[in-house]
C-alpha cells in the first residue's frame, strides 16, 4: 500500500515541482465573501462556463482584463 | 486605502467550478502567476502544474501519465518531460472529463514563457474542444490573446468591479480592523 501511494507521490512531483494550490489556498482565505459575485452572474461567464453558447457564441476560453488600480493594487 | 485584487477574482472562479452540486466530476487546475517567481514559472513548469492537477483528481493516475514517467525513469538520472507531451496528456486526460484550467496574471509571466503557454493552451484547446480556459491578466495580454498569440473563441470581459463591490469590501476590512491588513 505505501509503495503505491509513494509511487503516485513521485509521479505527481516528477509532472511538476510546483504547488499552486498551496497559493489558492492562501488566497481563498483572504477573499471576501460575496466580492466578485457579479462576474458569475455575467452571461459571458454563465455560456463559458456551461460551454452551451451557440455556433459563434461558443467559446473555449475567456479573458478577464484588469488595470493596475483596478485588481492588481495590494490592500493597505 | 483597500481594492480588490485580481486573484480573488480567479480564486473565486476556481471554487465556483470546484463547489458546483452538478460538476463532482469537475478536474479543476489552476495557477498563480507570480513575477517575482519567473525563473520557476518556465512554461513547462506551469503546463506541468496543470496536469498534475488533473492527473490527481482521478482517483488513478492514468496510465498514459504513468507510462511515460517509467519511460522517462529509464535515463540515468530520469529524462524531463517535453512540452508537446504534456500538452498531449492534457489534452487527452481533458477529454473524458469536464476540465477547467485557471490562469491568474499572465503578464507576470515572462514574455517568452507566455507565448509558450498561450501556444500550449491553443494546442490543448485542438485536441479537447470541452475544455474551458479562465485567463486573467491585464488588458495588453487580452490584446496578445486577441491578436499575435491568438485563441480562437476568446470571450473578454473586463474587470472593473461595480461600486458595490468595492464598498462591501471596505466594510469588511473595516469590520475586521487592521489586522487582516498588509502594512508596508
Amino acid at each position: 500500500m505505501t509503495a503505491v501511494t509513494d509511487n503516485r507521490s513521485e509521479v505527481l512531483t516528477w509532472l511538476s515541482p510546483l504547488e499552486p494550490h498551496l497559493r489558492h489556498n492562501d488566497i481563498r482565505t483572504t477573499r471576501v465573501k460575496d466580492v466578485g459575485d457579479w462576474l458569475l452572474r455575467t452571461e459571458e461567464f454563465r455560456s463559458w462556463k456551461n460551454g452551451d453558447g451557440q455556433g459563434e457564441s461558443q467559446k473555449a476560453t475567456m479573458f478577464c482584463s484588469g488595470n493596475l488600480g483596478v485588481g492588481k493594487t495590494y490592500i493597505r | 486605502m483597500f481594492f480588490l485584487k485580481i486573484y480573488d477574482y480567479s480564486s473565486l472562479v476556481v471554487d465556483t467550478l470546484c463547489d458546483e452540486p452538478a460538476g463532482e466530476d469537475n478536474a479543476v487546475a489552476c495557477f498563480y502567476f507570480d513575477s517575482a517567481a519567473q525563473k520557476e514559472q518556465s512554461a513547462m513548469s506551469v503546463l506541468g502544474a496543470l496536469l498534475k492537477q488533473v492527473a490527481s483528481s482521478l482517483e488513478k493516475i492514468p496510465k498514459e501519465v504513468t507510462d511515460a514517467f517509467r519511460k522517462h525513469k529509464k535515463f540515468i538520472g530520469g529524462r524531463e518531460l517535453q512540452l508537446s507531451e504534456i500538452v498531449k496528456m492534457l489534452g487527452s486526460l481533458s477529454s473524458t472529463q469536464p476540465t477547467f484550467l485557471c490562469l491568474d496574471a499572465l503578464d507576470e509571466c515572462a514574455e517568452r514563457d507566455r507565448a509558450k503557454v498561450l501556444l500550449s493552451l491553443k494546442d490543448i484547446i485542438k485536441i479537447s474542444p470541452t475544455i474551458r480556459v479562465f485567463l486573467t491578466g491585464r488588458p495588453y495580454v487580452g490584446d496578445e490573446v486577441g491578436g499575435k498569440h491568438f485563441i480562437e473563441g476568446t470571450a473578454l470581459v473586463s474587470i472593473s468591479p461595480p461600486n458595490g463591490d468595492i464598498i462591501r469590501y471596505i466594510q469588511t476590512n473595516l469590520a475586521e480592523g487592521t489586522s487582516s491588513g498588509r502594512w508596508m
